[in-house]
């Protein structure tokens, strides 16, 4: 059974990462007690990071938001701050599990989790936030695109802790959406997901717009990918230019939600939800989409 | 019969709330975990990780110098203490609580570890060693009856059941009964037929899942054992775990608590036998929590595999079917070849059917063992004969629900099985559901992606009989009651409905009858708390019992007021003299009779049930069951064509109760049923992987949550009266589930124009069927 | 390792001592907290739920160390005269039962953040919640009941927990 640590400082959680032999950070928790109970949490030691203060306060930056490792999914999901600087990362943590999982799954834990079905990261990707990484060797800063390496391995090394999760501000005039689509009951993971951001190019204009795609449990990590379309295309073009970047991505793994063929066809099933409803907002002046999307 | 239309009573067809309900919402119910006990060593069970392997040693060294460890008990040390004895089932006697010679599924239990702490006896039993000598192993239903590799040696049919005692020492074979049911010539008669239609159709095993996890403790008590229990079968396990320790029936005591659900998941052999055995054999009191992932391998639900076929003339009538079906019992076969037979013999629907076939069997496999689930096996051939009248009636060119109506079995046609039809009004619920989905108004077309869809199903089944309860009623001095039974409420209602049935005859109150839980040192014999047997059975041993009160009430009346016991009548104000209009309270009654305050004055009636055994060459009875149930359901629903997904409009259900003892609790029932019948049609499924179950936690075991609800639910309450049952009544716990996945593929195929035969409907499988569709050219 | 906490349960200071891996869940049942239940171990069903500081936690996979000076309620601690508890019961929101002090819990968060919901608000919060008996049509009746009356009487939002 792994040893349980409560350090009162981030020095100390540091340093109890940088000394024991397979340290594991404990934030909110919810998933450890689930690999503990299922006797696969590998951990020689736990650090729980909960006693440390300041871990889990939202802030506005210059940028967009820095959020603390310790808050919840449930707070950033509520933040009025978050749903003013960066609405998509706000609506997307709203889906992940149930309103009482939100309460206690803390935004470190989701992303060191690294489970390629999660919800978060595929809107984090979008916004290209990043992803600050503490030991006692110093602090360094991981973009999200850059953090999930393989299946269920991110670029946390040994002895790091996840210290802010940094999101830039979301263009005002984007448009954005994110589809999830369960293949078992309503309320089961993802069989596939997807958040948009369409960005640039007024409708009428010259300048291209971008597409930015995040995919969520259609391959072994989150995966990202982004395409220019011109701003006066459809979004049936914009939906087809979105697919061909998406294609070759998606990499699905066979489970009791599905197999790869169905999961690929669901993939671009999402793919084609959010970047339609998001290249329909983007276009849209009056706000249609923006007062249909609070009432999700 | 609506509602309003039988006499009033004061008590029978009243919405009264149910007895523990404030209880239940305030979490102040105690379930059976949470009954004070006496202090107990906690239990964890090693399991085989093979599904079909000799043991070769079973090494417990490790685990017995483990920390807080006080007995490691495997299957031979058990087995050299009981022998045979260790044997158990309802059906068969073959399952023994702890694995001694070979193992037979991956989760089987081989040792228990006993000691102080869940945590330190689960430690101490992943340190248990198990040498296996792999045998093959036997996945699939159909390559268990065509193979040559067995799961058990030889077949050991309960000395109980005298039909099953020519199975005993049947050796070479895996099917361990097989129920047939011939009717004029099925063949024949689909040769000359006008239309047939034809599948192969498959239901998967499913788990119950009841949300409370099961628990036995148990201890010795001098020369006695006391088990106290999660069981919907206190008296079935009485006898089991008698026969198991050779103990006289008073030597054992099994006391129940409220069951936080079961749906057949707690009966017959589960936790008891190996919690029993312990606490005997160690002489030590125990007690076994199991967790979720474990609780997925005491029971499931029989996946089933139906050949069938459905023939009409060139009138519309049914000339033919048939039916070859195969239920996958698992490693024991538990209560399957009852199931085998109950539910083969309605394996071809309510229909008059002039010629039938079934051939029915049940089936061992190396999986955990299949057992009663809400429906007992009927849901699994309602899956086949509704689809395949849904096709007939669309090869004729005729709307579902009008063949099926021609159709239906009416009171006093004798169905294909030989018993005549009673109390069982399927044209009446197929009309309602029908009526409230607005069957026969056009359909709106759903827009771009979207196909709306209409579908209509019916289901019968046999109440199990013969079957037997008891009733024991006090009447306690101050007017208030007392009723002893062996029913468990678990979540049915039974406690408020037996109330219901005393309080109408003795003209009591709402709350003013208590009835008291199983306990078989206290409470008298009842068969099981299954089947939706409990109305009918126990209901009528309750209204037996206070009918007898009630004479003994008026008998002393009549001695106090020196009338005529005809001059008596018991009202809610007491008992009254109808020449005098002398009235005496019921407390002045026995005080007086007494002479004592506190006193109780006590009835008791026991209600039995008799069948007549099938023919040997025809399978026909013209006494098959005490009763049937009848239900429909009517479903309108939306499929994404992008996603598969299905969106339920509106679902009615509709069964007829005989009579509803109390209207809200029966449509909570139906509704309840027909949620759970939503997940089987859509995403239920316990899935394997060479034995071993994949999907056995609830982060992957899909269950209806709030967000599946269809936009509308309908629950709609027939009533057509049974001559012999309490008040006309008759259960309705499974009446909804039995027709509901038929009626959502039946919506399906209308909305798509695809005909599926495995279950269930998932996204992928919709999504893999449209694509086959779409090549092949728009029909499937 | 054991360390000893000081949480409120249902308005009641207690002291105790627990190991750092026991559940919230096995200790708030070992002071006869027994609404509080385990269904499934993984958060998935809802039956171990209880209220910290008015928030809906999954008490199977908290560790009670984590919960010193915590103010906890489970759904047997709430007043005898609770609004959600009396709409539950009058709305026959209950079969077996078993699940049902979770919905309690989850519907007093619900409403102290949102008094007036949606059928669809009441789903998107409760959907980590399973009743297996099938009661969901009866507790959407009992919330929408329960958020009409605080309305109608004008109970200030969250002070009824």
């Amino acid at each position: 059974m792994a040893v349980f640590h409560r350090p009162g400082t981030l020095g100390e959680a540091c340093a109890l990462m940088a000394e024991r032999g397979d340290a594991m950070v404990y934030g909110g928790g919810t998933a450890v007690q689930i690999l503990e109970k299922q006797g696969v949490l590998f951990a020689s030691d736990l650090v729980d990071i909960s006693g440390i203060p300041g871990l889990a306060n939202i802030e506005e930056t210059s940028s967009g938001v820095r959020i603390g490792p310790m808050t919840t999914l449930r707070a950033v999901e509520t933040s009025p701050l978050v749903r003013r600087v960066t609405p998509l990362a706000a609506r997307v943590y709203g889906h992940v599990a149930n309103p009482r999982v939100r309460n206690t799954a803390s935004v470190g834990g989701n992303l060191a989790h690294g489970d390629y079905r999660l919800d978060p990261p595929t809107a984090l990707l979008v916004l290209d936030a990043t992803v600050e990484l503490t030991s006692s060797g110093g602090t360094r800063t991981v973009p999200l695109r850059e953090f999930f390496v393989d299946f269920q391995r991110t670029a946390v090394r040994p002895g790091e802790i996840i210290t802010a999760v940094e999101i830039p501000r979301q263009d005002e005039a984007a448009g954005s959406w994110f589809a999830k689509l369960s293949s078992l009951s309503a309320n089961d993971w993802p069989c596939a997901s997807a958040a948009a951001l369409v960005t640039g190019g007024r409708r009428f204009g010259r300048v291209a717009r971008r597409i930015r795609l995040g995919l969520g449990a259609v391959a072994p990590t989150p995966v990202f990918t982004q395409v220019e379309v011109a701003a006066d295309a459809g979004a049936d073009e914009a939906v087809d230019a979105a697919r061909q970047a998406a294609e070759p991505l998606i990499d699905p793994i066979p489970d009791v939600r599905g197999g790869v063929a169905f999961k690929r066809h669901l993939a671009l099933v999402a793919v084609e939800e959010a970047v339609r409803l998001s290249w329909e907002e983007r276009s849209d002046a009056r706000g249609f989409f923006r007062d249909r999307r609070r009432r999700r | 019969m609506p509602e309003d239309s039988f006499e009033t009573g004061v008590a029978v067809g009243e919405r009264w709330a149910r007895t523990d309900g404030r209880a239940k919402v305030r979490g102040e119910l105690l379930y059976a975990a949470d009954q004070p006990a006496r202090p107990c060593l906690d239990v964890a069970i090693h399991r085989s990780t093979w599904p079909h392997a000799r043991l070769v040693s079973v090494d417990t060294t490790d685990a017995r110098a483990m920390d807080g460890v006080v007995a490691v008990v495997t299957g031979a040390d058990l087995h050299a203490v009981l022998g045979e004895r260790m044997l158990t089932g309802p059906a068969f006697a073959d399952q023994p609580c702890l694995a001694y010679d070979k193992v037979r599924y991956v989760g089987e239990p081989i040792a228990a570890v006993i000691g102080y702490g869940p945590a330190a006896v689960r430690r101490a039993a992943e340190e248990i060693d198990v040498a296996y000598a792999d045998l093959e192993p036997i996945h699939d239903v159909d390559a268990a009856i065509a193979g040559t590799a067995f799961v058990h040696d030889e077949l050991r049919p309960s000395a109980v059941f005298g039909d099953l005692r020519h199975l005993r020492g049947k050796k070479d074979t895996n099917v361990n009964y097989e129920y047939t049911l011939r009717h004029g010539n099925s063949g024949a008669a689909a040769e000359t037929a006008a239309h047939t239609t034809s599948g192969d159709f498959w239901c998967p095993p499913t788990h119950h899942v009841p949300i409370e996890l099961p628990f036995t403790a148990a201890w010795p008590e001098g020369d006695r054992i006391e088990v106290l229990s999660t069981t919907q079968t206190p008296s079935y396990v009485r006898q089991t775990l008698a026969d198991l320790l050779d103990l006289p029936l008073n030597r054992v005591r099994v006391r129940c608590a409220p069951l936080g659900g079961s749906f057949g998941a707690k009966m017959y052999d589960r936790l008891e036998p190996l919690a029993a055995a312990l606490a005997w054999t160690q002489r030590t009191a125990v007690r076994i929590a199991v967790t979720r992932e474990e609780a997925f391998l005491l029971t499931t639900r029989h996946g089933a595999a139906v050949t069938g076929s459905m023939a009409s003339d060139e009138a519309g009538d049914i000339v033919a079917a048939e039916a070859d079906v195969r239920y996958d019992t698992g490693a024991y076969a538990d209560v399957g070849p009852r199931i085998t037979a109950k539910s083969g013999m309605i394996a071809n629907g309510p229909y008059r059917i002039a010629n039938a076939t079934v051939r029915s069997r049940c089936v061992y496999t190396n999986k955990p063992s299949a057992g009663p689930f809400r429906g007992f096996g009927v849901p699994q051939v309602t899956w086949a004969h509704e689809s395949l009248i849904d096709e007939l009636a669309r090869a004729r060119d005729e709307d579902p629900a009008a063949f099926r109506r021609r159709n239906l079995l009416r009171e006093g046609d004798v169905a294909v099985m030989g018993t005549t039809m009673h109390s069982a009004d399927f044209i009446s619920c197929l009309d309602a559901v029908t009526g409230a989905v607005g069957w026969d108004a056009p359909l709106e077309p759903a827009a771009g992606r979207l196909r709306r869809g209409r579908g209509v199903a019916v289901g019968i089944k046999a109440v199990l009989t013969p079957t037997i309860s008891n009733a024991t009623l006090q009447l306690n001095q101050d007017g208030s009651a007392t009723l002893l039974i062996s029913t468990v409420d678990m979540g049915q209602g039974s406690d408020t409905i037996m109330a219901q049935i005393a309080a109408e005859v003795l003209c009591l109150g709402e709350g003013q009858v208590r009835v008291v839980t199983a306990d078989t040192d206290v409470t008298p014999y009842d068969t099981i708390t299954a089947g939706s047997r409990s109305t009918y059975h126990t209901g009528n041993a309750v209204r037996l019992a206070a009918e007898k009160m009630r004479d003994r009430l008026i008998g002393l009346a009549a001695g106090r007021l020196s009338v005529e016991t005809t001059d008596i009548k018991l009202t809610s104000d007491g008992v009254v003299s109808t020449q005098t209009q002398e009235t005496l309270t019921v407390p002045d009654l026995l005080l007086g009779h007494f002479g004592a305050r506190g006193t109780t004055l006590t009835t008791e009636a026991d209600f039995a049930t008799s069948w007549a055994p099938y023919d040997k060459e025809t399978g026909r009875s013209p006494q098959v069951t005490e009763h049937w149930f009848a239900g429909a359901a009517a479903v309108q629903l939306i499929v994404d064509t992008a996603t598969g997904r299905v969106h339920i409009e509106h679902l009615a259900v509709a069964g007829d109760v005989g009579r509803a003892i109390n209207p809200a609790l029966v449509e909570q029932q139906l509704t309840g049923a027909a949620v759970m019948g939503i997940g089987h049609a859509l995403f239920d499924e316990l899935v394997f992987d060479e034995g071993q179950i994949t999907n056995g936690t609830l982060l992957d075991y899909q269950l209806p949550s709030i967000k599946d609800m269809p936009d509308r639910i309908t629950p709609i309450v027939i009533q057509s009266p049974h001559r012999s049952g309490p008040f006309g009544a008759k259960g309705v716990g499974e009446t909804a589930i039995i027709p509901l996945a038929p009626a959502i593929s039946n919506a399906v195929r209308d909305a798509i124009g695809i005909r599926f035969t495995r279950l269930p409907l998932t996204p992928e499988r919709i999504i893999t069927a449209l694509a086959e569709q779409h090549t092949e050219g728009g029909t499937a | 390792m054991s360390a000893t906490i000081e949480p409120t349960v249902n308005g009641v200071r207690r002291r105790l001592t627990v190991e750092d891996d026991d559940l919230l869940l096995d200790v708030l049942r070992q002071i006869g907290r027994t609404s509080v239940r385990e269904g499934c171990g993984v958060g998935a069903c809802g039956a171990c739920t209880v209220l910290v500081s008015g928030r809906s936690v999954s008490s199977c996979l908290a560790r009670a160390i984590r919960y010193d000076q915590a103010e906890i309620t489970t759904a047997d601690g709430l007043p005898e005269d609770d609004d959600v508890i009396e709409a539950f019961v009058e709305a026959g929101a209950m079969q077996c039962g078993y699940c049902i002090p979770g919905f309690v819990l989850m519907s007093h968060e619900l409403l102290a953040e949102n008094p007036q919901p949606s059928r669809e608000e009441i789903a998107d919060h409760l959907e980590g919640n399973i009743c297996r008996c099938g009661t969901y049509p009866e507790i959407l009746a009992a919330i929408e009941s329960a958020a009409r009356r605080r309305s109608q009487s004008g109970v200030p939002i969250g002070e009824t927990t």
